[in-house]
């Protein structure tokens, strides 16, 4: 927790502002501003289908947004010309959902790249940091399976080496629990908070599991509906207990948050001729 | 009936629109040639799955044409005597026409396809979006080499065509048929001119290249990334490859012989 506290004086790492997001006619994000202290480890979350990967694509400038800001280090991500926002890049690392590894490598390789893409190492030092990178994850002996070969469990953790490769000021994580058995968890769990507090890499995590993530953040966000619900520490969300949050946390069926996404009534939509 | 007009002109501007993201990729895709002159590694291996994949069922195409132009061309000329004349017939057929139009139409089938479908499925399963996030430029890294790999293969594919093409159409006129094996190679090698025919031929086979690659990449990269929008996508590739092919052959051999 005191890293959040140090940073206090500092200003944000990422600094989002009256961010507005549309998906054809449909507003994902609608005036959204979050701040992600230096050094912190920031949980988002929130339901299925509210933005959240949506919402780290923005921050990598991935997407555009229509209105609102979003400053990376100080600098408006979406303002920068291409060669400085891949130097930028350089310095985010990002976990997909899916893993995103490059198919015709192998596991080694693929760690690999960011290195031999951006650093003029030889290959014995390279082969060194892949193998490190690859032992922080637990995956040293599948060095030259295929991404083909790997469970999802254990491509998500490849492509976590691969993301820590350059060793980056910032990793976004989305989703890096889901389809892990509880060893990894725990492993996965330990490794985040470990690089956050280690290397002082500032962490975005965004997750629904809820308990994993409480665990670990510094801050939280939830959001839902296009804007942040709540914030604060992971104490004072369970203290506090706004409706959203009592429902979110426990997992309930009612309450504020809408488990269907938009539609019109069922009862007209089923009986009804129309489609 | 203006519902027509509006389906259309929608159809109109979506065709135009894609027509000129096509032309924006060419850009970086040119950009992207810089990079391989610093990394040869990179295009060497495009070379191998795009170009050297393709050689066998080039090389048995070529061949296959070949004979049966040997059969066809001595039925004709056996009629006036012209026997003599197979070698040339069949040469320039083949170095003016077939050989850069069979070759391209059939390195869209072979080659175009698994372009397409492979930059469509790294699409799809986020390794482009992954690369851009590593800050590694996919259209310079992925999509340039497979570029220029196809450009460069095309031409020496429609060689390789034409010349198994040849022995083809020697075998069977020479062996089969008894045609005078001298007069074949004698009446080839007099009648074909190297400006008018080889370079001629080259030009088209350089041209198919660049149009086939160009699409194959284009498709993939700006597919509907899913399983379904991944095989439209493979299939606008064959289908508009092809026609572009046939449709500028013409075009180039009414400027040639003009
Ligand atoms: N390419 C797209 N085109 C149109 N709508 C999209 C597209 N991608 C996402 N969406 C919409 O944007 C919304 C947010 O998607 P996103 O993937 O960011 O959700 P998420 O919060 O990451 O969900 P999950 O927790 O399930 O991963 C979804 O409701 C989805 O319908
Ligand atoms: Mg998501």
């Amino acid at each position: 927790m005191t890293e959040v506290d140090d940073s206090a004086e500092q200003p944000p790492l990422v600094r989002i502002r009256g961010l507005r997001f549309r998906r054809g006619s449909r507003w994902i994000f609608d005036g959204l501003d979050i701040d992600i202290p230096r050094g912190g480890l920031t949980a988002i979350m929130g339901p299925s289908g509210t933005g959240k990967t949506t919402l780290l694509k923005l921050i990598g400038a991935q997407l555009r947004p229509d209105e609102g800001t979003v400053e990376v280090d100080g600098e408006n991500v979406h303002a920068l010309s291409t060669p400085d926002l891949y130097r930028l890049r350089m310095r985010m690392g990002m976990l997909f959902q899916s893993g995103a590894l490059l198919t015709d490598m192998s596991v080694f390789d693929n760690v690999a790249f960011p290195l031999r893409e951006h650093t003029h190492l030889n290959e014995s030092m390279i082969r060194k940091l892949v193998l490190l990178k690859l032992e922080a994850v637990g995956l040293r002996g599948a060095r030259d399976l295929m991404p083909s070969e790997l469970s999802g469990g254990m491509a998500r953790r490849v492509a976590l080496a691969r993301a820590i490769a350059l060793d980056p000021m910032m990793i976004m994580y989305d989703e890096p629990f889901t389809g892990q058995d509880p060893i990894s968890m725990g492993v996965l769990v330990q490794l985040i908070r470990r690089l956050n507090d280690a290397a002082r890499i500032t962490s975005i995590v965004v997750s629904h599991d809820v308990a994993e993530t409480l665990g670990i953040a510094d801050l939280v966000y939830v959001i839902s509906n296009g804007r942040v619900v709540e914030s604060g520490t992971p104490a004072q969300l369970s203290e506090s207990g706004g409706d959203w949050t009592r429902q979110f946390i426990r997992g309930l069926p009612d309450g504020p948050v809408p488990f269907h996404y938009p539609a019109p009534p069922l009862r007209g939509d089923v009986l009804g001729a129309q489609r | 009936m203006i519902e027509l007009f509006a389906q259309l002109g929608g159809w109109g501007m979506q065709a135009l629109t894609r027509l000129g993201r096509a032309h924006l990729l060419l850009l970086p895709l040119l950009r992207g040639g810089l990079d391989i002159l610093r990394r040869p590694r990179l295009l060497v291996d495009q070379l191998f799955s795009v170009g050297v994949l393709t050689i066998l069922i080039i090389a048995v195409a070529g061949l296959f044409v070949g004979m049966v132009l040997g059969l066809q061309g001595y039925y004709i000329l056996s009629r006036f005597g012209g026997e003599t004349a197979l070698g040339l017939m069949v040469a320039a057929s083949l170095v003016r026409e077939l050989g850069p139009v069979l070759t391209a139409l059939l390195f869209a089938g072979r080659a175009g396809s698994a372009l397409t479908a492979e930059i469509g499925l790294m699409k799809a399963t986020e390794q482009l979006s992954g690369l851009e996030m590593m800050a590694v430029n996919p259209q310079y890294r992925i999509l340039a080499p497979r570029f220029f790999a196809g450009i460069v293969s095309v031409p020496l594919l429609a060689a390789l065509f034409s010349m198994l093409g040849v022995m083809g159409g020697w075998m069977v006129g020479g062996g089969m048929l008894g045609v005078d094996k001298a007069a074949f190679w004698n009446g080839m090698q007099g009648g074909i001119d190297f400006h008018e025919d080889i370079v001629n031929g080259v030009i088209k086979s350089v041209v198919f290249g660049v149009v086939c690659t160009w699409i194959a990449i284009f498709q993939g990269y700006d597919c509907v990334p899913t399983s379904e929008g991944v095989s439209r996508a493979t299939t606008r590739t064959v289908v508009h490859s092809s026609l572009a092919v046939l449709g500028l052959d013409f075009v180039l051999t009414a400027m040639m012989f003009s």
